[in-house]
């Protein structure tokens, strides 16, 4: 064993009877069946088929767009283009939650009508009866382009003189960090560390492309079934399509997957256009080429770390600078750079400190949210870093990250004091022991193990002023009824209140029915995003289950003539703590509240803490309500002859505060962990003067189920998260570290790092020559 | 084009059905309802659409239609009922095994086309027979389980 | 989308060739599909008439005959896997089987329709080479064997004319003191197109000699092709490492690879010195 693992402190968690099993979640058998209805899998009576017509220029003029034949199509219902809705126009900010200041002209045109910034960039929609005719009309459009001078690289955009994607320049967000006095520092230092990391695009790859239906139902609202993260959508689509906000009506389904790639609107707006404008159902399905086309990647950043260090590892000054590629149009870049921008340092405590980070625009495809939302490319370089750190410093790099990891009660970069458990060190050498003893080399085959460590935020932004809604019934046969807006990815979203409550009403989990992700029909719970729908909306089913459990102790307190506190609810009973033999049926005494016109059902609302927006100009102030801690190992193989990896053993371990499901924990930390392993080693989308050459899963590839192995899962649970029975966020978490661990090992393994992602066999050849 | 008259036998049940011969198997399924069968890249890359075609585990993306005319076709909807499911469905529930879903009916067909030559696989023959499902949401420990727990339980005489 | 195309089910190959015969350069052939439908729905297929044989059992089944393994065209990779006749006598065929996109398109793709299809990267293509295979050619009027070495002409062009099928494979069954290796270097572990592969068989004396050497390599040329100058350098010698590594050399010297999305030009050329080192180095090892 490399090291030595110490004992957890002492946590006091009390015992729950549902929430924490591994139970199966409330979702699975219906897609095991296949009676889960996914977006694609819906029609209607008299439905038409969309299409939409795309750029197939990076950025040109567009000086001519002929859609009169495509029009004239037998069976073509309608063609729209951006001259034939002038205003719809999609605002990349999130309305009235940021209370930031746009800057100019960084809407986005549902249709381009005068010029085009990205290769696939929406210009006209087409609806018909068939797919095949939908298809054929597309062909019929007629356009000509004038390229105008294109930008392809962040770097060059910020040069004066560059192209402009869209005035009045390339800057689409700037973030900073001043804290204490980074020169002061560096004089302190005993050596000075500086490096250059390049960190790639990242494509969602989802297995459902982006589909849905779209109708005008009897109310004269527009009905949208799709699958996507955020139903809040609405308002967004309402004021692009020119109705009130009460006709948008979101039926969010099942989603075949998100990962961020569906939290941007995807297609619903063209959907909607298009229900509008035909007065007709309307479907549209992505092919996989169109998905990729479509919608947002992960930021590309390039970021460089210069460190001050003591001889012993402690970190006297880092100043960091980074800059992302933000693709065409803005999106949520100006988030994620904020994100990245919080997280540079890492989770490690540092008197001085500066960031400096830039967005930018070029005529590449857009980023935006993709799982991790800019954490995932902080942490490569701060892991990378450290490593790099130890390696000058002749420290091992687990000694170098104990000097200074964060603790309970310190300040993060910007000020922000870290109120719960800061578990790394602990996840560090529990993911690093689970590997066991390292392989032995053969042959031209080196082995070497590495680890990465991270801190992640879950919740919303603190100004954002985020809350969540939920509400819980019981019915008179004793079943239990949730109604909540919360998207479920496939995570468990929608199963983890189900669980909660349960735990709160003392029902088995298979008597509780939620009824999900309907902007009109179920109280609003935020967006499937951030790391926050266990926190935010577990909190508010814990709330409104907990207020329907009062009523019932109440009247089961006069029933038993015992206080409230001597009662509970378990196995479908109310009964006496001390006595258990005495019992009251819940179906009775759900009967006896109810004749006696007591309140049934509860709806929550939860608030995370609201904060004042960060100091602009030192970054000074919270962002985030809390952070998840944990750490990833890796033990690879590396041929130095043909560059190729393998992964032999991977292990993460993470403080989640609390397992609500302990299986689904697993799965978010296991799959999470493998999109990073991914990132890291093979995904590879290759983009050149704004085109993707990798622009389908034969090209672009994921992980299959022979590539790496199975990441042993390991949880704590520290209890102090802000989540429901203390729990934390895994969802983006799992991600983060996975890449750098791999990395990490990497360089152990040769001796040398490799500073650019993915680590292809010939980069690895690259670098065994600059050895 | 000329639609061409095909004959579908799917779940135990016959479809007669005209339908233009470029039109392919996966399209077909669900234009007839069979939305069970996903479809992710039409292009075999993901195994979303997985049937099996005269008890052979297929792509129905790579078929045409036409080609499978008299067939036999089973899919994930045909092997089991929430009420009454198949060992494997009843498996990737318990196990944690399906996460977005939207992969699971394929990776049943092709983790049953293993288990119906192999009742006992090792770990790494499952990894093998599933490579052609991509899952982005598991990372496909827990679908490994799920199989292996399957495979016992269909040994110990549940149904096959 | 395509739109005007006639798919035809012949019900033997003579109905088959009968249709070939008279759609002549405006048929194509249906196989397993795992590329014709995908390039159906991209609309990239413009001939007019569409001969599907994918039911042709005269077409399949593996055989033992004069000396002679014998497959017949419409033979799935995975029918590859599972026959005994290729595990004992084609070991080389069936490690490219195994490593031959997923189970789910191996049930489909057939060993003619990969050949046909003439990709660089033709799994199937440096196994069979290695194997010295021919592919017999019928048409309505004639049936030809020629040496698979030339059947394959260069990026997806083939010596078949139209009218032709390619209804059967065949390889000398190797000798007993004959060995084979097979790599296929992927940016994945499964379901991944080559950016190399190599099959190479060995063939030593008593005494370990070298009677016979071949070396095939896919994806590094705009056709698999068999590296003779390398082979010819091992015949009639002792192979020791020098040897081995100087034949290697002079393989990767053989190659005119490109620079694409699956990687460089330089690349490939390098590793293809190390693959076929290893192979040619396990096969020796096998056999002594």
């Amino acid at each position: 064993m490399k090291y030595q693992v110490k004992p957890l402190p002492q946590v006091d968690l009390p015992e729950l009877r549902t929430v924490g099993k591994p139970l199966r979640k409330v979702d699975a058998m219906g897609k095991a069946v296949g009676d889960t209805v996914y977006a694609g899998d819906y029609s209607m009576p008299r439905m038409l088929y969309g299409k939409v017509f795309r750029s197939k220029q990076s950025s040109a003029r567009i000086t001519r767009l002929d859609v009169s034949k495509a029009r004239a199509l037998p069976g073509v219902a309608c063609v729209i283009t951006g001259l034939d809705v002038p205003n719809a126009r999609l605002v990349s900010d999130m309305p009235g939650q940021t209370g930031q200041k746009q800057r100019a002209g960084s809407d986005v045109p549902v249709l381009a009508s005068e010029q085009v910034r990205f290769y696939g960039e929406p210009i006209a929609l087409v609806a018909a009866e068939t797919l095949e005719i939908a298809d054929k009309a597309v062909s019929l459009i007629e356009i000509d382009y004038e390229p105008l001078p294109g930008v392809y690289d962040p770097l060059e955009a910020m040069k004066p003189g560059a192209p402009v994607v869209t005035p009045p320049d390339n800057i689409v967000a700037r973030w900073k960090i001043r804290k204490g006095n980074v020169e002061s520092g560096f004089e302190q230092a005993d050596l000075i560390v500086e490096n250059t990391f390049r960190i790639p695009y990242q494509e969602h790859a989802y297995l459902e492309p982006e589909a849905g239906v779209a109708w005008i139902d009897e109310r004269g609202a527009i009905t949208i079934r799709v699958s996507t993260q955020v139903i809040e959508h609405f308002r967004t689509i309402a004021r692009a399509v020119g109705v009130r906000q009460n006709k948008i009506h979101i039926q969010g389904t099942m989603v075949g997957g998100g990962f961020g790639g569906k939290e941007d609107i995807t297609i619903e707006i063209y959907l909607a256009l298009l229900a509008k404008h035909t007065a007709r159902p309307v479907k549209m399905v992505y092919t996989r080429e169109e998905s990729f086309l479509a919608h947002a990647k992960r930021h590309p950043y390039v970021i460089t770390h210069r460190t001050g260090v003591k001889k012993n590892g402690q970190i006297t000054a880092s100043k960091i600078e980074m800059i992302s590629d933000s693709g065409a149009y803005p999106y949520l870049s100006p988030y994620v750079l904020l994100y990245t921008t919080v997280m540079a340092p890492g989770p490690y405590r540092i008197n001085n400190v500066q960031v400096d980070a830039i967005s930018v625009a070029t005529n590449n495809p857009y980023t935006s949210a993709f799982r991790g939302f800019g954490g995932p490319q902080a942490c490569f370089a701060y892991e990378q870093q450290m490593d790099d750190i130890a390696r000058q410093l002749g420290l091992d790099p687990l000694e170098v990250r104990k000097v200074n990891y964060l603790r309970t009660g310190d300040c993060t970069a910007t000020g922000q004091v870290i109120e719960s458990a800061a578990w790394l060190e602990e996840t560090a050498t529990r993911a690093m022991a689970a590997l066991g003893e390292q392989s032995p080399n053969y042959g031209s085959v080196k082995i070497g193990q590495g680890f990465a460590s991270y801190f992640q935020s879950y919740g919303r932004i603190t100004w954002m002023h985020d809350t969540s809604q939920a509400w819980v019934g019981l019915e008179l046969d004793g079943t239990v009824t949730i109604r909540a807006g919360v998207p479920d990815l496939g995570a468990g979203q929608a199963n983890s209140l189900c669980q909660i409550a349960a735990e709160v009403l003392g029902v088995p989990l298979e008597r509780v029915t939620i009824y999900t992700t309907d902007s009109a029909l179920t109280p609003l719970s935020g967006t499937s995003t951030a790391t926050r729908q266990l926190y935010m909306s577990g909190n508010a089913a814990l709330m409104a289950a907990t207020a329907v459990r009062n009523v019932l102790l109440n009247r089961a307190s006069k029933y038993f003539e015992e206080d409230i506190e001597a009662l509970d609810i378990a196995d479908g009973k109310a009964f006496i703590k001390n006595d258990p033999s005495q019992t009251l049926n819940l179906v009775d005494l759900a009967k006896m509240c109810a004749s006696e016109g007591m309140h049934l059902s509860n709806l929550a609302l939860f608030k995370a803490p609201f904060t004042d927006p960060i100091n602009p100009e030192t970054g000074q102030g919270q962002v985030w309500p809390d952070f998840t801690f944990g750490s990833f190992a890796v033990e690879v193989a590396v041929d130095t002859e043909t560059g190729e990896v393998t992964i032999l053993k991977a292990a993460a371990c993470h403080d989640i505060g609390r397992a609500i499901n302990r299986a689904a924990a697993e799965g978010q930390i296991i799959g999470g962990g493998m999109q990073g392993l991914g990132y890291g080693l093979m995904e590879n989308l290759i983009v050149k003067e704004g085109v993707i050459k990798t622009p389908s899963l034969t090209e672009y590839l994921i992980p299959t189920s022979m590539d790496f192995p199975d990441i042993q899962a390991i949880i704590l649970e520290s209890g102090t998260g802000l989540g429901p029975f203390g729990a934390k966020g895994i969802g983006e978490p799992s991600l983060t570290p996975a890449a750098p661990a791999a990395a990490s090992a990497i360089a152990n393994a040769l001796g040398v790092s490799i500073s650019e992602i993915p680590i292809t066999p010939e980069k690895v050849l690259a670098a065994l020559e600059r050895a | 084009m000329k639609p061409q008259m095909i004959t579908l036998h799917i779940n135990g049940r016959t479809h007669y059905v005209a339908l233009n011969p470029n039109l392919t198997l996966l399209v077909a399924l669900r234009d007839l309802g069979y939305t069970d069968v996903k479809s992710g890249c039409e292009k075999g890359d993901c195994g979303a659409c997985a049937v099996f075609l005269n008890g052979v585990a297929v792509n129905s993306c790579l078929v045409l239609a036409a080609q499978a005319d008299e067939g036999e076709i089973l899919t994930a909807a045909g092997l089991g009922t929430s009420e009454h499911p198949h060992p494997l469905q009843t498996a990737f529930s318990d196990a944690g095994a399906i996460q977005c879903g939207y992969c699971t009916p394929g990776m049943i067909i092709s983790a049953k086309a293993l288990l119906d030559h192999k009742p006992h696989p090792t770990d790494a023959e499952i990894r093998d027979a599933i490579s052609g499902n991509l899952c982005r949401c598991t990372g496909y420990a827990q679908i490994i389980q799920a199989v292996q727990s399957a495979a016992e339980k269909m040994d110990a005489g549940g149904e096959g | 989308m395509q739109s005007e195309i006639e798919l035809h089910h012949p019900k033997n190959l003579a109905e088959a060739l009968t249709l070939l015969s008279h759609y002549g350069p405006d048929g194509k052939l249906l196989a397993g599909g795992t590329n014709m439908v995908v390039e159906l729905r991209d609309g990239h297929y413009n001939g007019k008439s569409l001969v599907d044989l994918s039911h042709l059992e005269e077409l399949r089944g593996i055989s033992k005959q004069d000396g002679y393994i014998v497959i017949g065209g419409g033979t799935t990779i995975t029918e590859l896997i599972d026959h005994p006749l290729i595990g004992a006598h084609a070991g080389v065929l069936k490690e490219a089987a195994r490593l031959f996109a997923n189970p789910l398109v191996r049930n489909r793709a057939t060993v003619a329709g990969n050949l046909v299809d003439a990709s660089p990267a033709a799994d199937t293509a440096p196994p069979l080479l290695a194997l010295n295979a021919e592919v017999q050619l019928m048409s309505q009027t004639a049936t030809r064997w020629i040496k698979l070495e030339d059947f394959i002409t260069g990026v997806r062009k083939t010596l078949l004319q139209p009218g032709e099928l390619m209804v059967a494979i065949r390889w000398p069954v190797p000798s007993a003191r004959s060995a084979g290796a097979y790599t296929k270097v992927g940016l994945r572990k499964a379901d991944a197109i080559s950016v190399l592969s190599a099959a190479v068989m060995v063939e030593l004396d008593d005494a370990g000699v070298c009677q016979q050497t071949s070396i095939a390599l896919g994806a590094v040329s705009p056709k698999p092709f068999r590296a003779h100058a390398a082979e010819a350098l091992l015949k009639g010698k002792v192979l020791d490492s020098a040897l081995i590594a100087e034949a290697a050399r002079l393989a990767a010297e053989s190659t005119r690879p490109i620079d694409d999305i699956r990687g460089t030009a330089a690349y490939r050329k390098r590793v293809v010195a190390v693959t076929v080192r290893r192979l040619l180095t396990k096969a020796v090892e096998v056999l002594k």
